[in-house]
């Protein structure tokens, strides 16, 4: 399935400059990282599940929230790019 | 499901938070771990034990190509999928003349028959190479009468040498292509060729890592030294699929031309545009899907290879009998 991830982590406490930090790193290895917060990648519904797990143990709940929006593909998924924007997501590099 | 990563432009690959991050001149980028197959390195890149030991800890392949676009070899991590019953199955299996044959055959009845349906595609399009098929179905009868391994390489080379002889006729683009030559190629038509075969070796290769058997014990080819043998085995049934039909359709396009080559003294390769324009059709191929007939649901081409590594270690210990994948389309 097709996944973006959006989060937002409250950075005024230490653990919580932690958390991002974390969160990022974690993102990094199931989605390609294409804005700030933002992750989007094709995973199998159990790297999904593993990575939602893993982001469950990292956020606090009441102060931080992550988003994910799904498509069973990503050809119902149409994107636009406006300014900067190449295809980030490509794998030929 | 998990794709592979092609990198062209020079560069360093790192471990970096435990994932990759590749660093060009240019700039950074990161990879996810988790949802890659393997790693295609064209041009020149620089990697670190740290990196190797990652990609073993990930099961990640790394397959290397030289400057002129051969392949040279593969990081092959650390076997994981063992079984010592398969093996040992395998390996008896090659001892066994009557056994080897039988699996042997079964790989070139795969290939002539793909090779066929490629010619029969081309046929109906209004193409004369009734000739080449018809002598391609005698020799497809013969095959199950050959005695031995040498034999079939032999009637396979005669099949292979007619279907080459069809390309002239398929291709409507003017290329001169006299006949097959490898190491190194001669002409535009032979540097595709050698090329596309490689990448087919390779994506074969990834695939039987995957699963329990042995990549060097074949029993087509004579499993040699230095050679993933096996791989060369299952590449026969799939060349025609995903190598030779993206040949003739590029070709006929025009989306590929003599300009994608270099030409030097007496040999022949393709350059780094060449390169990535057939790179990109192939990936797109391995990632079209079928409605599969047995399997009743969709199945990539790539995966098509997998089922066939499945189908074989089913043979091999003895709970159905193999038989290569034909196309039926």
């Amino acid at each position: 399935m097709y996944i973006i991830a959006v989060y937002d982590i409250n950075t005024e406490t230490r653990e919580g400059r932690r958390a991002l930090n974390k969160i990022f790193k974690l993102m990094k290895k199931y989605l390609i990282h294409i804005q700030k917060s933002v992750f989007e990648g094709e995973l199998t519904k159990a790297q999904f599940q593993k990575m939602k797990l893993e982001v469950m143990q990292i956020i606090d709940p009441d102060c931080d929230s992550v988003i994910y929006f799904s498509s069973r593909d990503s050809r119902w998924l149409d994107k636009e790019v406006h300014g900067l924007g190449k295809d980030t997501t490509d794998n030929f590099i | 499901m998990k794709q592979p990563l092609y990198l062209f432009t020079n560069s360093t690959v790192k471990r970096k938070d435990n994932t990759l991050r590749i660093e060009t001149s240019e700039n950074k980028i990161d990879r996810p771990i988790e949802t890659l197959s393997e790693i295609y390195l064209f041009g020149e890149h620089s990697l670190n034990t740290k990196l190797l030991n990652f990609l073993s800890q990930n099961k990640i392949p790394v397959h290397i190509f030289n400057y002129y676009g051969f392949y040279s070899g593969t990081f092959f991590p650390r076997e994981v999928y063992l079984s010592g019953h398969v093996t040992v199955q395998q390996a008896a299996h090659y001892l066994d003349p009557e056994k080897r044959i039988t699996i042997a055959h079964k790989f070139i009845d795969a290939a002539a028959s793909n090779i066929l349906s490629n010619l029969g595609y081309y046929k109906n399009r209004g193409r004369e190479i009734e000739k080449q098929i018809s002598r391609i179905k005698t020799i497809k009868k013969q095959l199950a009468l050959a005695p031995g391994p040498m034999e079939l390489m032999g009637l396979e080379g005669n099949i292979r040498d007619l279907y080459y002889s069809a390309f002239n006729s398929i291709i409507k683009q003017n290329y001169d292509f006299e006949k097959r030559v490898y190491h190194p190629s001669d002409n535009f038509m032979n540097a595709i060729i050698s090329f596309g075969n490689s990448l087919v070796y390779t994506t074969v290769l990834s695939e039987i890592y995957r699963t329990q058997l042995d990549p060097t014990i074949s029993f087509l080819h004579e499993p040699g030294y230095r050679r993933y043998s096996l791989a060369l085995d299952l590449a026969e049934i799939f060349k025609p699929i995903l190598a030779d039909r993206l040949i003739f359709t590029m070709l006929n396009k025009g989306e590929l031309s003599e300009k994608d080559a270099d030409q030097k003294l007496n040999h022949c390769y393709l350059k780094d545009t060449g390169r990535k324009k057939f790179l990109r059709k192939y990936d797109k191929r391995l990632r079209k899907t079928i409605k599969h007939k047995t399997l009743n649901k969709q199945v990539s081409y790539k995966r098509l290879i997998r089922l066939d590594c499945y189908k074989l270690v089913k043979h091999i210990i003895g709970e159905a009998k193999y038989s290569g994948f034909k196309m039926w389309w």
